[in-house]
């Protein structure tokens, strides 16, 4: 399928990642540069950050293949992951920034270390966490590298994993957060360019946007309703996904650790509206591709690969039918390309972050110096990398339910210890680490049930009428306040030097 | 409207204003300061 034009562009592309990795390199003396960027980023860069850690491989290939599946029903993923960014900012973005600033976080953990006083239990605790859900996460994304390079270049899937394995990996470990958030930048203008050109001629292609709708309703006409009649997509369903996605996004490590970063809280002030328009409008043009690629399949004009994960193609198609143009295909790739690696270098910073500053500079080597750490989280990248290339060999069933788990478990992990941390001073120690504990535990086992649709005592937890990450929210929010009323309170100033009450600034 | 049912401009179009209509609040009357 790939000319010489295609290898080009996409050579081209990974090229200007890797200037971007060694350009940025030489910004670097300290593990604060590496991690966070010397906390110098500026609103675009930030809120284009933000943008590129939470616009992934579902962003592109699992959104227009969920539309592909369900269509209208599953629009509200395209309110809510916009808004997760928004939530991250106000909710958590606003407060942390300002105790970080003061206090030098480098990560969220070392948030909750201060906040809980557990400087040991908790941060580990978190921090493996934080590490188990990025390496699901990541194979999500890696996944989708592949697809891509797959099809535009026929080439195995463990040869397309390693070129992509490679050049995120070269950039992100040479230049840290300077190179991920500036490649960021890139990624999304590109990314949005390329959704809001190429998107509508899709569109179009198919009937333009009332044609399609019309069709899917002669279809099915739940297609074109707010929500299905039962199963997955039903009102009570739609909930749990819209607090999942928002607020799962919005506590995953790679997206909150950006607030640490940013140069001023000022920038706060607009970062959530400005996002939320640009990421909303995008997202819901690619989730409409989606829908026009099922009229196109409908009408006999291409047929899906028969691949288990066949939907995750449909945009890939859609884009091969309404632009024959070869040189098209390449730009589209690396859209796509761009879209997937500003999550994984986000997502591999992340580990690292939180395997050689967390675990180890902050529990077994207080005492090591900073280039040891910087030398250490580089190796992580590399090694986490690797890794999760080996992992995303076999590709899940759909790109989006992996990713989804993902985001599920982060939600019943990571959003209750940081919410009831910064708003309710009575929120303790013990129980940030029970809820954390059997938040995580509760979603792998409630996820697992659900995704391999298992009986227990004559229920199928297929049939669970919710996302399967609220029950474990739920669990999370249970314990964090139970185990809390009956245990040592944390120190009034501590309380104070963290921000904590019910405000998000101070009044 | 736009081949869709009368429900699905209106719930999504809602929440969606509303979405909106809270981040320019915010936006709005936000002071952050270092």
């Amino acid at each position: 399928m790939a000319d010489i034009l295609t290898a080009v562009v996409v050579a081209l592309y990974f090229l200007l990642m890797i200037g971007i990795g060694v350009w940025a390199s030489r910004k670097i003396k300290t593990t604060e540069d590496y991690l966070v960027a010397g906390r110098s980023l500026g609103f675009w860069v930030f809120v284009l950050l933000m943008i590129g850690a939470v616009c992934s491989g579902m962003s592109l290939l699992g959104v227009s293949g969920l539309g592909y599946r369900a269509a209208w029903p599953t629009m509200w993923e395209q309110i809510f992951v916009p808004l997760s960014i928004g939530f991250c900012v106000i909710f958590f973005g606003v407060k942390l920034h300002t105790v970080a600033k003061n206090a030098g976080y480098v990560t969220v953990q070392d948030y909750l270390a201060h906040r809980y006083e557990s400087p040991k239990a908790l941060r580990s605790l978190s921090a493996v966490a934080g590490i188990l859900v990025s390496l699901i996460y990541l194979v999500g994304q890696y996944t989708a590298i592949a697809i891509v390079l797959m099809w535009l270049f026929a080439i195995p899937l463990w040869l397309a994993l390693v070129i992509a394995t490679l050049v995120t990996m070269i950039y992100t470990t040479i230049g840290g957060l300077y190179a991920v958030a500036w490649a960021a930048l890139i990624q999304s203008i590109m990314l949005i360019v390329g959704i809001f050109v190429m998107a509508p001629i899709i569109i179009f292609y198919a009937g333009g946007f009332s044609q399609v709708n019309t069709f899917l309703a002669g279809i099915n006409p739940n297609l074109v309703m707010p929500w299905m009649p039962s199963g997955a997509f039903a009102p009570a369903y739609v909930v749990s996904f819209a607090i999942m996605l928002m607020i799962g996004l919005a506590c995953a490590p790679h997206v909150i650790n950006n607030v640490l970063a940013v140069k001023d809280v000022k920038y706060f002030k607009w970062a959530p509206l400005v996002a939320f328009l640009i990421y909303g409008v995008a997202m819901f043009l690619l989730k409409f591709t989606g829908l026009a690629g099922l009229v196109m399949v409908k009408e006999g004009i291409f047929t899906l690969p028969t691949v288990s994960n066949a939907s995750d193609f449909v945009i890939l198609y859609g884009i091969q039918y309404a632009l024959p143009i070869m040189a098209l295909w390449a730009v589209f790739a690396v859209i796509v390309l761009a879209a997937v690696m500003s999550t994984t270098d986000r997502l591999m910073l992340t580990i690292g972050a939180m395997c050689s500053w967390d675990i180890y500079k902050k529990i077994l080597r207080p005492d090591a110096d900073d280039k040891k750490v910087l030398l250490l989280s580089k190796v992580i990248v590399v090694l986490s990398a690797i890794g999760t290339m080996i992992l995303a060999i076999n590709p899940p069933e759909a790109l989006a339910s992996l990713i989804w788990m993902g985001i599920g478990i982060m939600l019943s992990t990571f959003a209750v210890p940081l919410l009831a941390g910064l708003y309710w001073r009575g929120a303790t120690k013990d129980g940030a680490l029970a809820s954390m504990t059997l938040g995580l535990v509760s979603a792998v086992v409630f996820g697992a049930l659900n995704y391999f649709k298992i009986t227990v005592l004559g229920y199928n937890f297929a049939d669970l009428p919710v996302h399967f990450s609220f029950i474990p929210l739920i669990i999370s929010i249970v314990v964090m306040v139970v185990v809390s009323r009956f245990t040592t309170k944390t120190h009034e100033k501590i309380l104070d030097e963290t921000l904590t009450g019910w405000y998000i600034t101070k009044p | 409207m736009f081949g869709l049912p009368d429900i699905t401009i209106l719930v999504f179009g809602g929440v969606t204003l509303v979405a909106f209509v809270a981040l320019l609040y915010w936006g709005l009357t936000f002071k952050g300061h270092d």
